[in-house]
């Protein structure tokens, strides 16, 4: 599948031949590290004095190069198609092997960053357990019954919330007997035909 | 074991053959459990043909003398002497205190379970749902291609009798039950050595 790279887009990257391969790197680099943290304006002051061009011209170098590295991770698109991609561009040889190389070593990370932002819902972070005998109450003294603690961690567009419940042996083991029927449920023929064919 | 002065005062009408005859007297014990036992009664104490004789006020006043003094008694799990001392005191006759202990004994086990049902608690997990899926692709992110499971743990409240739901997604990984099945495998032996040292925990404390 090939990247299809609007006008804009090949001009804001048509910036990049027009410096060293040490500094396509750098930006390289920096493009990466704002696609972490968020983008620092200062630093397009910095790198355009130095190549005595104006700031805007290097924020449309990163911000396309940027552009170019999450299009490309979110569409996870193989090294031929990602070649072919930017052949369109009419760079150097060299040029292109650099872009290659950045998309594949930072391509996973990339991935892992756009997951976070895709809806979610409260996921899954820890369990934790207790085993009380409850000995008395209010209504009735003299008792001895079985309680399990659960501390349940979840974790929500990063908030954690903990929930706090409580059950018995008898709910435990059928809690139990119906996660191993869904846990089972992933190994039949039926999912195994889907979870192998679609990729 | 303790008893305010209006039920004590209600169990002396219970106690006077003036009052209550044998009859009556069986009939309003009877009553009485079944009262506390059963949620919904087709008829009530006032209804009743035996005790139409009787003032309805008094009819009233005995009643729940009667089913709070049952209601104390399970509640502190008092034995057959403590509860005869209580009601000697209230000049019950022996035949009527027979009576008495016998249907609370009858009763005693049902009572337990109603009366520790009730309580403060932390939301109880009575059931689990669960969806296994397949993500294909989301806006962000293409080829993402995991299952993942959604479960929905149901839970009620005995405080104000809510259901509520504790919805959650997690990967295969997390639901290797690990956690709960230790868990299990801890209460399992545990309950049971709970159960059989009932006596032991009680003579402990």
């Amino acid at each position: 599948m090939l990247l299809v790279l609007s006008d804009e887009h090949k001009e804001h990257l048509g910036f990049l031949p027009e410096v060293d391969s040490a500094v396509v790197g750098e930006f390289g680099r920096i493009a990466v590290e704002f696609l972490r943290k968020g983008s620092n304006p200062k630093i397009y002051e910095g790198a355009a004095r130095k190549l005595n061009v104006t700031a805007e011209i290097v924020q449309h170098g990163v911000e396309g190069l940027m552009y170019l590295l999450s299009e490309s991770s979110k569409l996870m698109i193989s090294e031929v198609d990602f070649q072919d991609s930017v052949l369109v561009l009419g760079f150097s040889e060299e040029l292109n092997k650099l872009l290659l190389q950045l998309y594949l070593e930072n391509r996973k990370e990339i991935r892992l960053i756009l997951s976070e932002l895709a809806p979610s819902m409260p996921h899954y972070h820890n369990l934790e357990w207790r085993l009380d005998a409850q000995l008395a109450s209010r209504a009735l003294r003299q008792q001895v019954k079985p309680v399990l603690n659960l501390k349940l961690q979840l974790d929500d567009n990063g908030t954690r919330r903990t929930h706090l419940l409580q059950t018995d042996p008898a709910t435990l083991l059928h809690l139990i007997q119906e996660l191993e029927r869904a846990l089972a449920e992933v190994k039949t023929n039926h999912c195994r035909r889907i979870l192998r064919n679609i990729k | 074991m303790e008893l305010s002065e209006f039920v004590q005062e209600g169990l002396q009408y219970l106690a006077d053959s003036g009052y209550f005859n044998d009859k009556a007297f069986a009939v309003m014990i009877e009553v009485a459990f079944r009262s506390l036992l059963l949620s919904s009664s087709d008829d009530t104490v006032l209804d009743n043909n035996e005790l139409k004789h009787i003032e309805q006020t008094v009819v009233k006043h005995c009643h729940s003398a009667v089913t709070t003094c049952i209601l104390e008694c399970v509640k502190q799990n008092a034995d057959r002497s403590t509860i005869c001392t209580c009601l000697e005191d209230i000049r019950f006759d022996p035949e009527r205190i027979d009576t008495f202990c016998s249907l609370y004994q009858k009763h005693k086990k049902d009572l337990e379970n109603v009366l520790s049902s009730i309580g403060r608690g932390l939301p109880h997990i009575n059931d689990a749902s669960w969806r296994l899926e397949y993500q294909i692709k989301n806006s962000h992110l293409h080829k993402v291609n995991q299952p993942s499971y959604l479960i929905t743990l149901s839970t009620e409240n005995s405080g104000s009798r809510s259901a509520e739901e504790v919805n959650f997604s997690c990967n295969m990984e997390q639901l290797q039950v690990r956690a709960l099945r230790l868990s299990w495998k801890e209460a399992s032996p545990a309950t049971n050595v709970l159960h059989d040292n009932k006596i032991t925990f009680i003579y402990f404390f």
